[in-house]
């Protein structure tokens, strides 16, 4: 079994069904692209996974071990939203040694471990900052940290650069990628976006009206013309034409 | 500023300001028949009987301020405890359009209608009847108000503290209650004021025997004791003029 | 919103609250209501022999319920009516100068003012002995005490009216206010200029739409205070007709046991109006969400 096994879960809100035999499998350390539109079941689904919602059916598996009756707080499982979330009332250093305070860990080894994470993240010199005096981009940044420090099992990411700017959003991708393989992260990576799915995943999925698909390659992804992929590299050929003309 | 703009609103801050220059000038005054615009007696010899067993005054304050705390007390903490619940629940429009109805029903129909329960009860024409028939009506709005707190965001920050590891006490102690400080003085502050000016269901379930502030204004009224009436009135207004004073959000609420 | 089950999960907890919405909040309105229902049938009461419609004939029949409801809700809509027009002028002509730190405390300073020192002042000041009385004496106006119109305890109620105008116009100045920053109305208005509307159009069909349709559920909140209102109508009304508060503790404190009965008929009555007007008021609230 490999270190997330995901076995048909489904769920439903009364007579509307959200997602329906979900199956998926990742190893230790890999990252797994979803990519769905708005409204696919894709924040439901990650909300099931962390405890935060309970499956109509179906079973979850870390590390060999069924977690189905685990509350969200045994789990280690980090759901990350869209939005930073940063506690208002917390400056950036507290608000990264949040999930250690929770654990109780020695305040000398919290120290090191955070003034690490901030080094890490490019953020030094704003730890005493709060929330409201930092960037969208260092408040994405905040969150992660957050979230990474307390090495979790598995780090559920829901479009976490949905509200970010181009540039920005192209830095956070590459501090992800950096940070994930630095702390040897499992996740999977929600998106809307094709480009930053087909990026930021070792392995890929499409999720659509509560189905999720998932591919054995990334080669098998492009290929498939339901996921678009085929008809963004159609676009871009046609541009190149068109400049060469 | 145009002339216009600046009569009216020079009108607009005297029409404000006369009331509480005219009730402190009563309360500090004697004598004062008509036809005449002032008193033949103005000094501090009203203000002076506010510790005297006559006037009674010094007694009413203290009960209205020990009533008021313990209401707002009671109210707040568990109108935000129970508000949770109500928010997060499937039917929390169906409760929270219960929760108004002690809050528009007119508090001394309301009482009226619980004599008979209070006179069971043995708490009819108590200092405790009265805090608990307050707190009826006081609970309900701190209910209501408490509502607005519990949104998605909230409901986001207590998952984020569950997923980051921590249980429903820590996520209460560390973020829950820390957001909610300055809604909770707010309520604090706006429970008090509804026991501080009630009235008819305090003259109702208090029978006379507990006096109030408000009792007193209405029994210098009766009394045709003017004086002492506009007394009673400057002391009941200090305490929310020194909530604005400090701020203003304290004494100004919407429920929308 | 959808509702997170493991949030709801301890049992314990949700019956603790479930006991204290229920105990404090439903039990208390319900018992009540149970009540005067009872006793207003005879069920219950003093010198009551049984279920009877005795006292709901009587309280129809009379039309002093009826009068004295459309007297209570004419009152409540009239200074509603007023209230609001100030509160909406002084918005929309001044809210640049309630920005000014002095004006702006000033404009707070009537939420320190009770129903019952309202009432109060409103005795100091517009009874035939009162403040403007002897200001009228003195300029000529007048000649004597009763020279001077009744302003309060009069059959127009312009002494009430008055007073509910000073206590609610305030408040919805203060809440148009607030609503006039946080809605951007100033940026609307300018975007309405843009669009071609001059300053009157721009006021009747931008601004008061907009501050009116924020503060709906407030303003209907207040008409049924005001119709409610105890300690004002109490001090500064006629004996008859009443408001409807004032009439029915009358009635409750009588001395005559059937009047006792007659009143918590009108209780009633008074409850399922409110009652209605509240899920009305709700019902319409859903809709827009839904």
């Amino acid at each position: 079994m490999k270190f997330l096994h995901i076995q048909n879960i489904s769920k439903s809100f009364g007579q509307t069904k959200i997602f329906k035999h979900i199956n998926l499998e990742l190893e230790a350390g890999k990252t797994l692209s979803i990519l769905g539109r708005s409204g696919c079941g894709k924040t439901t689904m990650l909300k099931t996974i962390s405890g935060l919602i309970a499956p109509d059916e179906g079973d979850i598996f870390v590390a060999g071990i069924k977690i189905n009756d685990l509350s969200p707080n045994l789990r280690n499982i980090v759901y990350l939203y869209q939005e930073d979330l940063l506690f208002p009332h917390l400056n950036v250093y507290e608000n990264i040694a949040f999930g250690l305070k929770l654990k109780k860990m020695d305040n000398e080894v919290i120290d090191q471990k955070v003034h690490q994470m901030i080094i890490d993240l490019e953020l030094e010199g704003q730890g005493d900052k709060m929330p409201n005096q930092i960037s969208g981009g260092q408040r994405q940044r905040v969150s992660f940290g957050r979230a990474i420090i307390i090495n979790p099992k598995l780090l559920l990411l829901d479009e976490p650069f949905g509200s970010l700017d181009v540039e920005t959003r192209y830095n956070m991708q590459q501090l992800f990628k950096r940070l994930v393989a630095q702390y040897n992260i499992t996740s999977l990576f929600v998106t809307h976006d094709l480009k930053e799915a087909f990026t930021m995943g070792d392995t890929m999925a499409y999720m659509k009206n509560g189905d999720l698909k998932v591919y054995p390659s990334k080669s098998s992804f492009v290929n498939d013309r339901s996921t678009g992929m085929q008809d963004e590299i159609s676009f871009w050929n046609n541009i190149k034409m068109f400049d060469n003309g | 500023m145009p002339k216009f703009r600046k009569v009216t609103l020079l009108l607009y801050v005297v029409m404000i300001m006369f009331p509480f220059f005219y009730l402190f000038l009563l309360s500090l005054s004697a004598e004062w028949k008509f036809p005449d615009l002032t008193p033949n007696y103005f000094g501090i010899k009203n203000w002076q009987q506010i510790f005297s067993s006559q006037s009674g005054l010094g007694t009413s304050f203290i009960t209205s301020l020990f009533i008021s705390f313990f209401v707002a007390l009671t109210s707040t903490s568990l109108g935000f405890y129970v508000s949770r619940y109500i928010s997060y629940h499937p039917r929390r429009h169906t409760m929270s359009m219960l929760a108004y109805f002690p809050y528009v029903i007119a508090p001394v129909v309301f009482g009226a209608c619980m004599i008979y329960f209070f006179l069971k009860m043995r708490l009819f024409g108590t200092l405790y009847g009265v805090i608990l028939a307050q707190s009826f009506v006081a609970f309900p709005y701190a209910l209501i108000f408490f509502t607005s707190f519990w949104g998605e965001k909230i409901q986001s920050y207590e998952q984020l503290v569950a997923t980051l590891g921590g249980n429903v006490m820590q996520g209460f102690l560390k973020v829950t209650l820390p957001l909610a400080k300055g809604m909770l003085m707010i309520c604090f502050f706006q429970t008090f004021l509804i026991s501080w000016f009630e009235y008819g269901l305090t003259s109702i379930i208090g029978v006379g025997k507990v006096e109030t502030l408000t009792i007193k204004v209405f029994l210098f009224i009766k009394e045709s004791n003017f004086y002492f009436g506009a007394l009673s009135c400057c002391l009941l207004i200090l305490p929310p003029l020194f909530l604005i004073y400090l701020n203003k959000r304290y004494v100004f609420n919407k429920i929308l | 919103m959808k509702i997170l089950e493991s949030m709801l999960s301890k049992n314990s907890e949700n019956k603790i609250s479930l006991g204290l919405f229920f105990v404090l909040a439903i039990l208390p309105v319900a018992a009540a209501f149970s009540y005067a229902v009872l006793y207003s049938f005879g069920v219950v009461g003093i010198a009551n022999e049984g279920f009877t419609f005795r006292f709901w004939k009587e309280v129809l029949s009379t039309g002093e319920f009826i009068q004295s409801f459309g007297y209570s809700a004419a009152i409540s809509a009239v200074s509603m009516v007023i209230s609001i027009s100030l509160a909406l002028y002084l918005t929309i002509i001044f809210h640049k100068d309630f920005e000014n730190k002095i004006l702006s405390f000033i404009a707070y300073l009537p939420l320190s003012l009770p129903g019952v020192v309202a009432a109060f002042f409103g005795v100091q000041v517009l009874s035939k002995s009162g403040f403007f009385s002897r200001l009228s004496y003195k300029i000529g106006w007048t000649e004597d005490l009763s020279g001077f119109p009744d302003l309060i305890n009069d059959q127009y109620a312009i002494g009430i009216i008055i007073t509910f105008v000073s206590v609610v116009a305030p408040f919805f100045l203060l809440l148009f206010l607030n609503i006039y920053e946080n809605e951007k109305v100033d940026e609307l208005h300018k975007l309405a200029n843009s669009l071609g509307a001059d300053r009157r159009q721009s006021i009747w069909k931008v601004e008061i739409p907009i501050l009116l349709h924020k503060s709906k559920k407030l303003i209907s909140l207040y008409l049924i205070f005001l119709m409610g209102a105890y300690e004002i109508p109490l001090i500064l009304g006629r004996e008859a007709p009443q408001m409807l508060s004032v009439l029915i503790v009358r009635d409750l404190k009588q001395y005559d046991l059937t009047k006792i009965s007659e009143g918590y008929v009108i209780a009633v009555i008074y409850s399922i109006v409110i009652g209605m007007i509240t899920y009305f008021i709700f019902s319409r609230q859903k809709q827009v969400y839904a």
